[in-house]
């Protein structure tokens, strides 16, 4: 599952978004989350890929970004 | 002692028979039991461990996002406390009453999310432990949780005292109806502590029963001879506790009548009950409520099946109850639902007032072989019938020596 499949489906599934609205140009608090819960997100995704967000590459902003994000982590781990 | 006059309004559970409470009853009446063996989390580590847990599904009564922030024992207490507002005919609109207290029991709080949280640290050698971490932690999670989402806005208590929380959290908010701070409050407790960790942990203190040859579900024997040990719960129950007024005012239904509260310290040991400290509850409550012991019909008795705890209880019974302990019907419904620890209290005055409403005393299931040290009326195996039933009581003793007794009526 690609990283952006997987935070469309968490989404959607654990954080109750609905589906309709979420698309890669959308943000997270666009979506509802609050700062908490954004985080809460991130484990969910470090969990799933294996992966450890550093906290100052949390800067992105919208779904398409942090899936990047998430995608460049995987790579450097992998390599 | 004087005051307003308090009712049971409302019941609802999250219990190891389900969460119908007639259903429940009946089933507790029949001597079924919910205990069995369920599977370790860790297979190297061992074997099968007798519970009383629950399947638990909060389904669409909790929302996805509100779970997030929601520890199971905490979900647990906002779907009995649901049931509960239901039953009473307070929910309007997914809300109950705004001005209503919450008063609640929780011996551990957010057990699994601790264990989890030790797992990040330990097993994966991570700091990364997640940010919900503290808020489900929490003992009080349960009841801030349920004034979250039914919008209750008066004061929200829990109390955490081992076995006798949810006891003490149901006579605290008794004592605030009848002094006159409160009008109605949603009073009970919420355990689940049945994840890994914390049950190892118990079975350290070398109180679990072992599986007994009649099968799992028959391991729990309380004041019979072949008895071992407790076996652990799960689970909730609410009660709508209202003033006589309020509740008249709406035309609610009385389930029974709460009429005193009586609780002590041993000041004794950790673990090792004292008779001193559980008659000084039991009289004191009787003195509360203005009762003499030969009005009692029936005990819900603490007792959970330890070899060393229930003939303490069943002397102290007798210590009060002089030659009416002869005639007084005990019980342990822990024979059946198993020790559900801060949730227990709740669970069993639940089950106190339906013995009144229904005229009927559960039974001590198992009971096959009576203890000569626990040689008192104990209701074997299956409940009766009882038409002349006016008051009970209901007692729960606490680790750390903490005891706490309700008194109840027929309504």
């Amino acid at each position: 599952m690609t990283p952006y499949m997987f935070l469309a489906q968490v989404l959607s599934e654990k954080y109750d978004v609905d589906p309709d609205t979420i698309s890669p140009e959308a943000t997270l608090t666009e979506l509802g989350l609050d700062s908490l819960t954004i985080v809460e997100l991130l484990f969910d995704v470090e969990d799933e890929f294996g992966i450890e967000i550093p906290e100052e590459r949390a800067t992105f902003q919208t779904l398409a970004e942090a899936a990047a994000l998430v995608d460049e982590l995987v790579q450097a781990k992998g390599g | 002692m004087g005051g307003r006059r308090v009712f049971v309004t409302g019941l609802g559970l999250v219990s190891p028979h389900g969460e119908d409470p007639a259903e429940v009853f009946e089933r507790i009446c029949l001597g079924e039991s919910a205990i069995r063996l369920v599977r370790s989390g860790v297979p190297e580590l061992g074997t099968d461990v007798l519970l009383a847990s629950i399947d638990f599904e909060p389904g669409d009564r909790i929302s996805k996002a509100d779970l997030i922030f929601m520890a199971r024992a905490a979900q647990m207490a906002v779907v009995a406390t649901r049931n509960a507002l239901e039953d009473s005919g307070l929910l309007a609109d997914g809300r109950g009453p705004e001005e209503a207290g919450v008063y609640m029991g929780c011996g551990l709080g957010g057990a699994e999310i601790l264990q989890r949280s030790y797992s990040t640290y330990f097993e994966r050698r991570s700091r990364r432990v997640r940010p919900t971490t503290v808020p489900l932690i929490m003992a009080s999670g349960p009841a801030s949780q349920v004034c979250m989402r039914f919008g209750i806005r008066g004061p929200a208590h829990t109390y955490s005292i081992a076995c006798a929380s949810s006891s003490v959290a149901i006579g605290e908010a008794f004592r605030s109806i009848r002094d006159g701070y409160s009008d109605v409050v949603i009073a009970g407790g919420a355990e689940a502590m049945l994840n890994d960790g914390s049950v190892a942990a118990w079975q350290a203190v070398g109180v679990i029963a072992k599986e007994h040859t009649d099968g799992a579900g028959a391991s729990c024997r309380p004041f019979d001879l072949e008895r071992t040990g407790l076996v652990l719960g799960e689970g909730a129950a609410t009660l709508i506790l209202e003033s006589e007024e309020r509740a008249a005012a709406r035309g609610a239904e009385l389930l029974a009548e709460i009429v005193g509260f009586g609780a002590s310290s041993d000041a004794h040991k950790l673990t090792e009950p004292s008779v001193d400290g559980q008659e000084l509850a039991m009289r004191k409550a009787l003195e509360d409520a203005g009762v003499s012991a030969d009005a009692v019909g029936y005990i819900n008795a603490h007792a959970t099946g330890t070899p060393a705890g229930d003939p303490v209880e069943i002397e102290a019974i007798k210590r009060v109850f002089g030659a009416a302990a002869q005639r007084v019907a005990v019980s342990s419904t822990k024979s059946m639902h198993g020790h559900l620890v801060g949730a227990s209290g709740a669970l069993e005055c639940a089950i106190t007032t339906l013995a009144l409403h229904q005229s009927r005393i559960p039974p001590t299931a198992h009971l096959t072989v009576s203890d000569p040290a626990c040689d008192l009326d104990c209701v074997a195996t299956v409940g009766r019938d009882a038409p002349d039933l006016e008051t009970a009581l209901s007692n729960s003793f606490a680790f750390g020596g903490s005891n706490a007794t309700l008194v109840l009526r027929r309504a």
